[in-house]
């Protein structure tokens, strides 16, 4: 008889010190009062839990699989007022406003929140889908495999959603600090320096993004000092699916079976390590948290799938990701129940105990309902992609998870009460920053501002990352993140032809972390308004946009953290109504905070807004290099005085500023404008003001290498003025777009945009020079073109 | 109608787009996975095609295991395909693996002098003019490439002969990679079978290109014109 892989670990009897202890020890991240119904339901069935119950418990309620944060109840006070309670930050702000926005487009939202991931209609044959997910505690203890799986991670997410869509297109967002920060200013040891963060984590997603021949697209870096300790990574794939494949339902009498790679000890309690901080220890204890990568197993798996679903042998499919087999087969069980069969699973390596088979979180496994008749068909495919298909159970009608070791019932558990977690109590509050405007700029010599500026690492090109991923695999990429006569000058979004549709996908990202440390309500948005504009801008219908939001922060227990995170989210709700896009996912992460011996170090509130687009043709697909030397430049939106979170208030010292505050209904109006006369044939290209204001905005298009630009700062749309040339160049207001246009179509231009905010500011130039004047035609910038290039383009060479 | 093989490895992924190319040429088609693949398969096509991507995760050298897996599956069948006057073209990974095969003359592709992977459009000198595969395309022009391991090596010496002999199709305008004589593509002595490190498939259609000014040809990127040369030369 071989010593037994499961043990019962008695809780009934507990005191609540003991149970939280119980809870410590065995890393469950349970809270002293989720410990307590934990008793509560095992006292009602008269018996303890096993070990591997527990476990499942405490990934089932992670914070990471269940997101209680964004679910509890949070008593949420602003400026010393009297307390708002907020049930489900989720439900109020994300869910409803997504609903009744879904309401008013019907048959656009094909499914929302309940998948793997949210659909969209590209066309009446198809529709697309996003995801995004964070991999930050994996990356900040090993960045390759932790990137790596990240990536891996959310392909499998695509994989799984509906009958199995299809990897058309990734993205993949970084916060870390800067690659020239001083180690000495590093206090905690082990901790990884930001450079060996960011080697790593770009070359963990270079080598599975390109092994898998998804092109990686779009994406953004920032940089804070807060990250050093606390990277953060997200990474995001779309996919395509025939929409009759969108809906799955389990039933009663099907075989569960798992598909691709083995079960190992890499990647147990991933899902309880991230929803705790990181510590020193972290580094050397929570290793074995990591997984190990292997995308060529994820391919052949992905190809399985492709075909399986094609022939229609696919049910049901869930990936297994964060909780392994107990994730996914909780999930796909959740309603029918069902028996699963751990002697069945093919393992890695012999010796794993019970909850270690359940739980682990070893890489490119796909779990599958099929009916049994057709297990021969789907062998016979497995045999063809030279994959591994094993058989691990069946649904039932009990409504009770079974799994079954060595003949012994190691975990037997009512879905039902499996899927309430308690509802947590939080408290949050918010005080507003001093936000002014009017205060003095520097102005003396703005030529020498816009190098420091252009040259700062939130503006620098992102070339020698962008060029480690494939973003032309699969030969769709219309809209590439560099182009430009000489392929290297950046772009809004990036725009992808659809196999099977005469229309394209566009996608795009904004993350303005800085802003949220004054303002986190017009960093939301802010932030929703840069994507969106990106998304339009490049091509898309605006009436067709999905939006999903990622959220990180630090220590939600921390009501002053959580007060920013309450006001930002309740931003994004009016965003997302205001300009008629819903968002169909999302994914948050907590408890990016590390302990050091001065206390904790929190990242700030992040907020990731990711969207994607349907462009109706491949001929819209505009951008954001200036194509002629004679055209004219349009500047559409209003430009104030609202330095605040800017990149040129944050290095050249000016504090306490106002942050730009966006009126998102006005702004959707006038892309509206933008969109007909993109549609009409009117615009040769077009880049938002965003990051570094005008100035940088300008430059980049000049990029592009055919031309200078000349501009008129008097001309350029204001409702409240400003005092300094600063402004105008550096201000980064939200909502504004310059447009190149012909000087043939001026007048239908102008006429497209009667009644908004829009004036023709300057124009395209042959001399390569940037130049801007001011009032009485003052010269205030006078820049060569090729030197400011050199600043940007070899901004990060030095670190790779 | 000429109809064109595509062998696909555990890895391989531009499958899906060069059988796009070929059928948008006028090929019919076929994608067999390598553990399904047989001779008969190869004897009723005229162009068999090895697409890119990253066969068995290339972890050792590039190419290898696919070359053996092949060996396993198809034995000789290829070598007399090619002995038969049918065409073998291998993209990227492909070219990898036909120069494994022994199907092209003896060299290596390995890390790029760089050492790191790059998605970079890269320029062309047409060195075989008569090629089956090339005819069709002018004496300079632009392919999109992504790889980590381009870096064509020989034996000292070889690749100069390899000039000499003619069997180099394609040469970088500006080397990047750091290959041998700034070889990009080579083919056999017939030149019925070639391969290349860029990616026609990558550039079908004008849109495809980085600038959105680009007009050499109104209808077609230079990609298309690569495959047609080769239905052309079968049909």
């Amino acid at each position: 008889m071989s010593a037994k892989t499961y043990r019962t670990v008695p809780v009934r009897d507990l005191s609540s010190d003991e149970l939280l202890e119980l809870s410590k020890q065995q890393k469950l991240s349970l809270s002293r009062e989720d410990m307590e119904v934990v008793q509560q339901i095992f006292r009602e069935v008269d018996r303890d839990p096993t070990d591997v119950e527990l476990e499942v418990i405490a990934q089932t309620w992670s914070e990471h699989c269940k997101h209680r944060i964004f679910s509890a109840s949070i008593s949420h006070s602003v400026n010393g007022g009297a307390p708002e309670t907020v049930n489900s930050l989720f439900k109020t702000y994300i869910k409803k406003p997504s609903e009744k926005i879904m309401e008013r487009k019907p048959g656009f939202v094909l499914s929302a929140f309940d998948d793997n991931a949210g659909f969209i209609a590209l066309d009446d044959k198809l529709a697309v889908c996003l995801k995004a997910e964070t991999h930050n505690h994996p990356s900040a203890i090993e960045p390759y495999a932790g990137a790596n799986t990240g990536l891996g991670g959310v392909i499998r997410d695509i994989l799984g959603a509906g009958k199995g869509a299809k990897p058309i297109a990734s993205l993949d967002v970084f916060c870390f600090g800067a690659p020239d920060t001083d180690p000495a200013s590093i206090t905690a040891p082990d901790v990884i320096h930001p450079l060996g963060i960011m080697r790593g984590v770009v070359r963990g997603v270079r080598d599975y993004g390109n092994r898998m021949g998804i092109p990686t697209v779009n994406g953004a870096i920032q940089f804070d000092p807060t990250y050093i300790y606390n990277p953060l990574v997200f990474c995001g794939t779309a996919g395509v699916i025939p929409r009759g494949d969108i809906l799955k339902e389990m039933r009663p009498g099907l075989k569960v079976i798992v598909i691709g790679g083995r079960t190992g000890r890499d990647g147990l309690k991933g899902a309880t390590f991230s929803s705790a901080a990181l510590d020193e220890a972290s580094h050397e204890e929570d290793f074995t948290a990591v997984q190990i990568g292997n995308p060529i197993e994820e391919k052949k798996t992905l190809d399985f799938i492709l075909e399986a679903r094609e022939r229609g042998l696919i049910v049901f499919i869930t990936d297994c990701g964060a909780g392994g087999f107990s994730s996914a087969a909780g999930e796909m069980l959740s309603v029918t129940g069902g028996e699963i069969f751990l002697d069945n699973a093919p393992l890695k390596e012999p010796g794993l105990i019970s909850w270690e088979i359940f739980l682990s979180e070893s890489q490119e496994r796909m779990v599958m309902a099929v009916e049994e008749k057709d297990l021969p068909e789907l062998q016979k495919l497995a045999d063809t992609f030279q994959t591994e298909l094993t058989v691990l159970g069946h649904s039932d009608n009990t409504g009770i998870l079974k799994v079954w070791h060595k003949g012994e019932l190691v975990c037997c558990l009512d879905n039902s009460k499996l899927h309430e977690a308690p509802v947590k109590k939080l408290s949050s509050v918010f005080t507003s920053g001093r936000g002014l405007t009017g205060q003095p700029m520097p102005d003396k010599d703005l030529g020498k501002s816009l190098e420091t500026v252009m040259s700062d690492f939130a503006i620098v090109s992102r070339e020698p990352i962008i060029r480690e991923y494939d973003h032309e695999v699969q030969g769709n990429t219309i809209l590439k993140p560099l182009a430009g006569a000489t392929a290297d000058a950046p772009q809004d979004g990036s725009v992808v032809d659809i196999d099977g549709s005469d229309k394209c996908m566009a996608m795009a990202c904004a993350i303005l972390p800085e802003w949220g440390k004054t303002d986190p309500y017009a960093m939301g948005t802010g932030t929703v308004d840069e994507c969106v504009r990106q998304l339009i801008l490049v091509g898309s219908n605006p009436d067709k946009i999905g939006l999903l939001d990622n959220f990180c922060m630090g220590n939600p227990e921390d009501p002053a953290e959580l007060g920013r995170l309450v006001e930002c989210v309740k931003a994004i709700a009016k965003a997302a109504d205001a300009y008629n896009a819903p968002f169909i996912s999302g994914k948050d992460s907590f408890y990016n905070y590390f302990e050091t011996e001065d206390g904790p170090i929190n990242v700030p509130v992040t907020f990731l807004c990711s969207g994607f687009g349907v462009v109706e043709s491949p001929d819209h697909a505009t951008g954001s290099s200036l194509r002629r030397d004679d055209s004219l430049l349009y500047l559409i939106g209003n430009t104030e005085d609202e330095m605040g979170g800017s990149v040129f208030a944050r290095t050249h010292g000016v504090n306490d500023c106002k942050v730009p505050q966006t009126d998102c209904a006005k702004n959707m109006e006038l892309y509206k404008a933008y969109y007909n006369a993109l549609t009409s044939g009117l615009v040769l290209s077009a880049h938002d003001v965003s990051e570094g204001g005008l100035a940088v905005t300008a430059a980049e298009m000049a990029f592009s290498g055919k031309g200078g630009v000349q501009l008129d700062l008097t001309k350029v749309p204001t409702v409240n003025g400003w005092k300094s040339p600063a402004i105008p160049l550096f201000s980064e207001s939200t909502g504004r777009i310059l447009v190149e246009v012909d000087p043939e179509f001026a007048a239908d231009f102008e006429a497209a945009m009667e009644g908004f905010p829009c004036a023709c500011i300057g124009r395209a130039t042959p001399e390569k020079r940037l130049a801007a004047t001011c009032c009485g035609g003052e010269k205030v910038l006078d820049c060569e073109l090729a030197r400011l290039k050199k600043l940007w383009k070899d901004g990060l060479t030095p670190y790779y | 109608m000429p109809h064109a093989l595509l062998l696909k490895y555990p890895g391989t992924n531009c499958d899906v787009e060069t059988e796009r190319a070929l059928r948008t040429v006028g090929f019919s088609t076929q994608v067999q996975p390598i553990a399904t693949a047989a001779p008969e398969h190869v004897a009723k096509s005229q162009l068999v095609v090895i697409s890119g991507g990253f066969s068995y995760g290339d972890y050792v050298t590039s190419g290898r295991l696919a070359q053996l897996e092949t060996e396993r599956f198809l034995g000789d069948a290829l070598h007399r395909h090619h002995a038969g006057g049918g065409l073998i073209l291998g993209i990227c990974n492909g070219f990898q693996i036909l120069t494994k095969l022994g199907i092209l003359p003896s060299s290596s592709l390995i890390d790029n002098k760089s050492e790191r992977f790059e998605c970079l459009w890269a320029k062309l000198v047409k060195v075989a003019k008569d090629s089956p595969f090339l005819q069709g395309l002018p004496d300079e022009f632009e392919l999109p490439s992504a790889h980590a391991e381009g870096r064509l090596v020989t034996r000292p010496g070889d690749a100069e002969k390899y000039l000499a002999a003619g069997y180099v199709a394609l040469q970088y305008a500006d080397n990047r990679d750091g290959c041998a004589c700034s070889i990009a593509g080579l083919q056999d002595a017939t030149g019925r079978a070639m391969g290349l490190m860029p990616h026609p498939e990558r550039f079908l259609l004008p849109r495809h290109h980085y600038d959105k000014d680009w007009s050499a040809h109104e209808d077609w990127g230079w990609g298309y014109f690569l495959f047609k040369s080769a239905f052309d030369t079968l049909k």
